[in-house]
């Protein structure tokens, strides 16, 4: 045959998408409730003393209830961390910044949020943070209400 | 308790493009041209085409244009959802295009009614008026008969 044949294509679109209902559960949606109020909730585990933050219902090792909720101040050190310098589609920010993971002070389980207010050069681990909130109306039910984390100035007054 | 439990709406979106070799690339573009193309091989024409033979891993021939019909051989009824290729009811359908051999999955528009599904029923692809080069240019396959 000496048909003309059309122009090859070289790239095709393959999207991926799925739409979930995320449901929290009760245990993390005290945990929820808590940052719209600017609290950090725990838990601990009576049988194996594990705190947790953010807390399920139950110890996922002792798989015993967890203990009464209480509050942690939310300051804590950077156990990990990478420094994001990829532009990606629904990216919050303009990279290079970076996200971490940070445990806090008194928590067994670590949180990841995003640690600015320093350069990402800066930033090590073992270093000391603290949550920056978002203002009143911006507060919700989610991580969200802390707008990053920031290094703890010690003995600095700043607010 | 779950009227204790907080939910939101979570979606998970990859904005993914992929590479085609040669073969497929020129089905593509028959696509957007509105013809359908399939590959010479030994075994007769295959369309949708591939690359390359998946039992010998002999490379395929020469792309040939083939027919816009062909027969169902295997189809399951979905309800359509947001997205998808037919605004009711319809079949993902595996469809022998005429002349070829394999088989092209696509949508199967019958209505709404899955009581004209068969396998063995005749359909025809029904194009898009603006085509870019994807199987999408295909909207579906009507019933044909």
């Amino acid at each position: 045959m000496t048909e003309v044949l059309p122009e090859p294509v070289t790239t095709m679109p393959n999207p991926f998408r799925m739409d979930y209902t995320y449901v929290a559960g009760t245990g993390r949606s005290v945990f929820l409730r808590g940052l719209a109020e600017r609290k950090l909730i725990a838990r601990r585990c009576a049988g194996c003393g594990q705190v947790y933050l953010p807390p399920p219902e139950f110890c996922s090792r002792c798989l015993t209830e967890l203990d009464a909720p209480f509050e942690l101040d939310g300051r804590g050190v950077v156990s990990t961390f990478c420094v994001v310098s990829f532009p990606f589609p629904g990216q919050r920010i303009d990279p290079p910044y970076v996200v971490a993971h940070i445990q806090p002070h008194g928590a067994g389980t670590r949180l990841m949020h995003l640690v600015r207010e320093i350069g990402p050069e800066d930033v090590h681990i073992g270093m000391e943070v603290e949550p920056v909130w978002v203002s009143d109306d911006e507060l919700g039910t989610s991580l969200l209400s802390i707008r990053h984390f920031r290094p703890v100035h010690k003995g600095g007054a700043d607010a | 308790m779950t009227a204790d439990s907080l939910s939101a709406p979570y979606t998970v979106e990859f904005p993914f493009e992929r590479t085609v070799g040669p073969k497929i690339g020129t089905f593509l573009g028959g696509l957007r041209d509105g013809q359908l193309y399939g590959v010479r091989t030994a075994r007769g024409v295959l369309c949708a085409p591939l690359e390359f033979e998946p039992e010998t891993g002999a490379e395929t021939g020469e792309l040939v244009p083939v027919a816009n019909t062909g027969t169902v051989t295997s189809w399951t009824w979905v309800r359509s959802r947001p997205g998808d290729p037919v605004p009711h009811d319809f079949a993902w359908a595996l469809i022998a295009i005429d002349g070829t051999i394999g088989a092209l999955f696509h949508a199967v528009d019958a209505g709404g009614d899955s009581g004209r599904m068969a396998t063995g029923m005749r359909v025809r692809a029904r194009w898009r008026a603006e085509r870019v080069g994807q199987l999408s240019d295909i909207e579906c396959f009507e019933v044909a008969s």
